[in-house]
């Protein structure tokens, strides 16, 4: 093999390992990127379910919208008051922070239909 | 919340207590404590037993009788019975309704069976010329009881609407109850929710009508259930005429009245079955159901809203 035909191999190996290193760099990136992705995701979405009150480590579902309701009820009577404390001409004293209120409304039992029962001749 | 129910033997039948929300108490507590009253009530007031206080009062050759407040209310409620229905409904007439072959304690079902009684004839039935309800009197005061010796009274329908009125008086408080004296009926309680009251077929078939009741009292009269056959092979039953003395046969076989108190429902009832078709519904103003000896049933006075619990009359 004379100089010239294995300098010209050599280059062909050259070529070839680095279109392989960039074959294996272009993968791991992918990997990278998709694991980054779907990481960012599933973040996403349990951070935005956290953040409606959506629990799901708390067992009564109910307990949990209770929870928003609670604190929905809340901010719209503290709109409320402020609203009223604004048209008031006389100045309103601070607001003494109110007792917390129980975080789930007691549910009313529900009405059993009494028995009926049988008039006849006694 | 459920309520607590006592179903217990009383008064020749069935009674039953149900009691829901009372006040501060356990609610079979309550309810046990009504069935006392009416066990104790049973022994003192049933003419079947010789030795209860009633027997004694129709023996005792005295014109005043002392007599426990409930003896003495009972002998006041025949008088009220005598007033309130123009003497239809007389409770003195003891010695007749033996006389008809009534002398044991019979329970329904237990004499001929229920059926669809043939009279020969039938005509309203009409007051005693001399009745005897109009001499008893009670001496509060002296805590006796004031009627001309021999004079006898027979509780019967009289005394379960009189004394479902007096466990009532007891439950006022609770949130709900009704108490069933053998088909006499008083409900009351702070809740509105009425109760369903089917009204029992007198032929011992499906309930014939139903009625819806919060407050009030529902009480039923009639001479299908203690109807036996009288010496003659004829039939008999319980409900007298005052003026024959003998089993009525109005062309009604059964009335239920609505009414503010069991007392009035138990009068109301009575009076309505001894009128006869003609004159039933006239005693019948806050509502109630007649069946005819035919089978046809009749319902009176649509209840568009439930009788307000009054005084016991």
């Amino acid at each position: 093999m004379d100089p010239i035909e294995r300098h010209e191999k050599k280059r062909d190996a050259w070529r070839r390992l680095l279109a392989q290193r960039q074959r294996a760099g272009m993968l791991r990136g992918r990997v990278i990127a998709i694991s980054l992705l779907c990481f960012g995701l599933l973040w996403a979405v349990v951070f935005v379910q956290m953040a409606t009150g959506n629990d799901p480590v708390l067992s009564a579902k109910s307990g949990a919208n209770a929870t928003a309701t609670a604190t929905a009820k809340r901010t719209e009577r503290h709109r409320a008051r402020a609203a009223e404390a604004e048209a008031a001409a006389e100045p309103v004293e601070p607001e003494v922070e109110a007792a917390p209120e129980p975080e789930f409304e007691p549910t009313p039992e529900p009405e059993i239909e009494p028995e009926p029962l049988s008039t006849g001749q006694s | 919340m459920s309520e607590a129910r006592l179903v217990f033997d009383c008064f020749g039948g069935t009674v039953a207590v149900h009691v829901r929300g009372a006040a501060g108490r356990d609610d079979d507590e309550v309810a046990r404590e009504a069935r006392a009253t009416l066990l104790d009530a049973h022994a003192r007031l049933s003419r079947f037993e010789a030795g209860s206080e009633l027997s004694r009062l129709n023996r005792d050759p005295r014109e005043a009788v002392p007599a426990s407040p409930l003896l003495r209310r009972l002998a006041a409620a025949v008088g009220t019975a005598g007033e309130l229905s123009g003497g239809l409904v007389d409770a003195t007439m003891l010695t007749e309704i033996e006389a008809a072959g009534y002398v044991a304690s019979l329970a329904p079902g237990l004499g001929a069976p229920p059926q669809r009684v043939v009279a020969p004839f039938s005509s309203p039935a009409c007051k005693r010329r001399q009745s005897a309800w109009h001499s008893i009197s009670v001496d509060e005061e002296a805590g006796t009881v004031v009627r001309p010796p021999g004079v006898k009274i027979d509780g019967g329908g009289i005394a379960k609407g009189m004394l479902a009125d007096l466990v009532a008086e007891s439950l006022e408080g609770c949130e709900a109850f009704a108490v069933d004296c053998c088909g006499d009926l008083r409900l009351g309680g702070g809740s509105s929710r009425p109760r369903r009251i089917r009204v029992e077929d007198p032929f011992g078939g499906e309930p014939v009508h139903e009625l819806s009741l919060a407050t009030g009292a529902v009480a039923t009269s009639g001479t299908t259930r203690r109807a036996w056959l009288g010496p003659d092979g004829r039939p008999a039953h319980q409900i007298l005429d005052p003026r024959s003395g003998r089993p009525a046969f109005t062309g009604i076989v059964q009335a239920t009245a609505v009414a503010p108190s069991g007392l009035l429902a138990e009068v109301n009832a009575k009076a309505a079955l001894l009128s006869g078709p003609e004159g039933a519904a006239d005693w019948l103003p806050f509502g109630g159901v007649l069946v005819h000896d035919g089978g046809e049933v009749e319902v009176v006075g649509a209840q568009r809203t439930a009788p307000q619990p009054a005084a016991t009359p």
